[in-house]
């Protein structure tokens, strides 16, 4: 009951800030941007091929008109999703940052933990409420972003289900990490740590692409994995990235040898298992720290 | 103030029996790294009292008080608020409390606030619809309540904070420093309240280092300096029985030092008024004739009761020099 209390009183604090007007505004702005850009590259590109198969001069390779299409429209939708990944990544970064801290420091937690809730009713509440908006959030301007490309080039990713769920647990790990910092560094350092972090993730991605890249170096890709394992963020987002594929279009990958469509801010391949596991483990063990600590600490 | 008037209030909460003291500590003590802020604090608070927390700015007072609500941990000793230790929240249902610094969340209004704080005390929907109008009407805030705390005056804000802490009529009320940041009247409409609460068989337990205010309305003072209990009583015990009497006179020179000093101890000579430590009252009738007959002209002589102030003073300076 408490924990609905203060999730409630989370989600007024949000609006209140104009938190919600202001994310929802540039989102729009960011989906009525994909729209356009993608609509007119679409059809560009869709005209020239047309022209030229009439007049006979067929695309290089030999490759079909509408093969040339679907990579350029995943090639798109794909760094779309990034970018809604990535907003939403900032997002839940910053409203980690400031869910505890910040109330420590102007004291005005104080009154409020001086009533019949429980600390952990209090964290859980606040964990509760961000990453409700966040969820929402990320549904939201995925689904827009997929059904835009599905519109306009009746584009079909591979499972949209299990993209926009594993870019919602992308969400929550970040959430977590951020909260628990929250509750133990003060937000100015706690935000210099989150931003390293999250850094630190892109580029073991990074490293873990460049290592996977034919002919393969193991000794990279064990290090991006090492790297993920300190934040699983960005090989989630990868995980989720691959669900976005056709699988027409994988299927047609493996086929030519995997050529084509490596994008250094995607995956081709599925997650790991094992990583898997890890990233729905990694949010639970980050809020029960945040709790032992946040029992402890005093205000 | 009868115990039995808090005793009924407090019957229905569970665990809550007549004769439980409304705050023990025993032995507490906090330290923070090196710095020690509380030695050893030992002391109770009957249910129904109106108890002055006095001590100079430093002196443990709002650690001990965060102890009492469970938002600082003791590094030993026992901390117990109705029989329960603060640490569990249920114990801290029948508590109000207004912080030192009152801050609240800014972006929301008074109103808001308080409906947030009436859910979180367990209060019902139409209990807190009634209550939340009726409060800040009582703490001077009628119309103001639809404003965000961002707008409100230091004053207003902490006006506000008397709201949050009696907003769900507790059993015991903890003020930190309740009128610092309020006028000369704000301050006697606190007084005012606090002694509408103890009325009511409420427990004040008030930390000041206003003295004449904690001296307007206290059952019982306790003074702390430097994390320990230097002296605690009720107020007129710890007057004392030294009593002192101030003589006017036409000039001050040795012989009538002398002449006082076999009738008291001299505490203080300021320009033709001497401040005379006493044993007894009785003994001022004599003193005049003496005075008089001695050919000094007498202007006044007034019998002083000491002050919290002087006793302040006197057991604060103590415990710094030695």
């Amino acid at each position: 009951m408490n924990v609905l209390v203060v999730a409630r009183w989370t989600l007024l604090e949000a609006r209140r800030r104009r938190l919600l007007a202001s994310g929802v505004a540039l989102s729009v702005a960011f989906i009525v941007l994909f729209a356009l850009g993608f609509a007119l590259l679409y059809r560009t590109q869709q005209r020239d091929l047309l022209t030229a198969q009439a007049q006979g001069i067929g695309p290089p390779g030999g490759i079909d008109a509408r093969e040339e299409l679907l990579a350029m429209s995943t090639f798109l939708v794909v760094l779309g999703l990034y970018g809604v990944q990535f907003l939403a990544a900032v997002l839940a970064l910053f409203l980690g940052v400031a869910s505890v801290s910040p109330e420590i420091d102007s004291g005005a937690l104080h009154a409020v933990l001086a009533r019949p809730l429980s600390r952990l009713e209090y964290l859980l509440g606040r964990f509760l409420a961000l990453a409700g908006l966040l969820t929402v959030y990320v549904v939201v301007m995925s689904a827009a972003l997929l059904l835009t490309a599905r519109v306009v080039a009746g584009y079909q990713p591979g499972d949209a289900a299990r993209a926009v769920g594993l870019m919602v647990l992308q969400v929550f790990v970040l959430l977590a990490v951020s909260l628990l910092g929250s509750t133990v560094l003060p937000t100015l350092a706690n935000g210099v740590v989150m931003l390293a972090l999250f850094g630190l993730a892109w580029l073991g991605g990074i490293i873990g692409f460049i290592g996977s890249i034919p002919p393969g170096n193991e000794l990279m890709a064990n290090l991006g994995t090492a790297v993920s394992l300190l934040l699983p963020a960005d090989a989630v987002w990868r995980g989720a990235s691959f669900h976005v594929f056709p699988p027409s279009l994988l299927a047609a990958q493996s086929f030519t040898g995997g050529e084509d469509i490596q994008l250094p801010f995607g995956s081709t391949t599925p997650i790991a298992p094992a990583m898997l596991a890890w990233a729905v483990a990694y949010p639970v063990a980050c809020l029960a720290v945040a709790m032992a600590a946040f029992r402890r600490r005093d205000l | 103030m009868s115990p039995t008037a808090s005793a009924e209030q407090a019957g229905a909460v569970a665990g809550i029996s007549e004769g439980v003291p409304a705050i023990a500590t025993s032995g507490l003590r906090k330290a923070f790294g090196d710095r020690v802020a509380l030695h050893d604090l030992t002391l109770t608070v009957p249910a129904g009292e109106v108890f002055g927390f006095l001590g100079p700015n430093g002196a443990g007072k709002t650690t001990a008080m965060k102890i009492l609500l469970g938002l600082v941990r003791p590094s030993g000793g026992q901390a117990l608020i109705f029989g329960r230790p603060p640490a569990e929240p249920a114990a801290r249902r029948r508590v109000g409390y207004l912080p030192e610094h009152f801050r609240f969340q800014e972006w929301a209004t008074g109103a808001e606030l308080l409906d947030f704080h009436g859910r979180l005390a367990g209060m019902g929907a139409a209990e807190r619809a009634a209550r939340i109008p009726e409060l800040l009407v009582r703490v001077g805030l009628e119309g103001r309540g639809g404003e965000r705390v961002r707008r409100y005056s230091k004053g207003m804000t902490q006006r506000l904070g008397l709201a949050l802490a009696i907003l769900h009529r507790p059993d015991l009320v903890l003020l930190d420093e309740p009128t610092s940041a309020l006028d000369p009247v704000g301050r006697r409409e606190v007084r005012e309240l606090v002694r509408e609460l103890a009325a009511a068989g409420v427990t004040v337990f008030l930390n000041s280092h206003l003295l004449t205010e904690v001296e307007a309305v206290c059952d019982r003072v306790a003074i702390v300096s430097q994390g320990r209990v230097v002296a605690s009583g009720p107020l007129d015990d710890l007057a004392g029985a030294v009593t002192q009497l101030r003589v006017l006179l036409d000039r001050v020179d040795r012989p009538v030092l002398a002449l006082l000093e076999g009738h008291g101890q001299v505490t203080r000579v300021e320009g033709m008024a001497v401040t005379l430590d006493v044993e007894d009252l009785d003994l001022a009738p004599e003193l005049a004739r003496d005075l008089v007959a001695a050919g000094y002209r007498l202007y006044g002589l007034v019998p002083v009761q000491r002050s919290l102030e002087d006793i302040f003073v006197d057991l604060v300076g103590e415990v710094r020099e030695g």
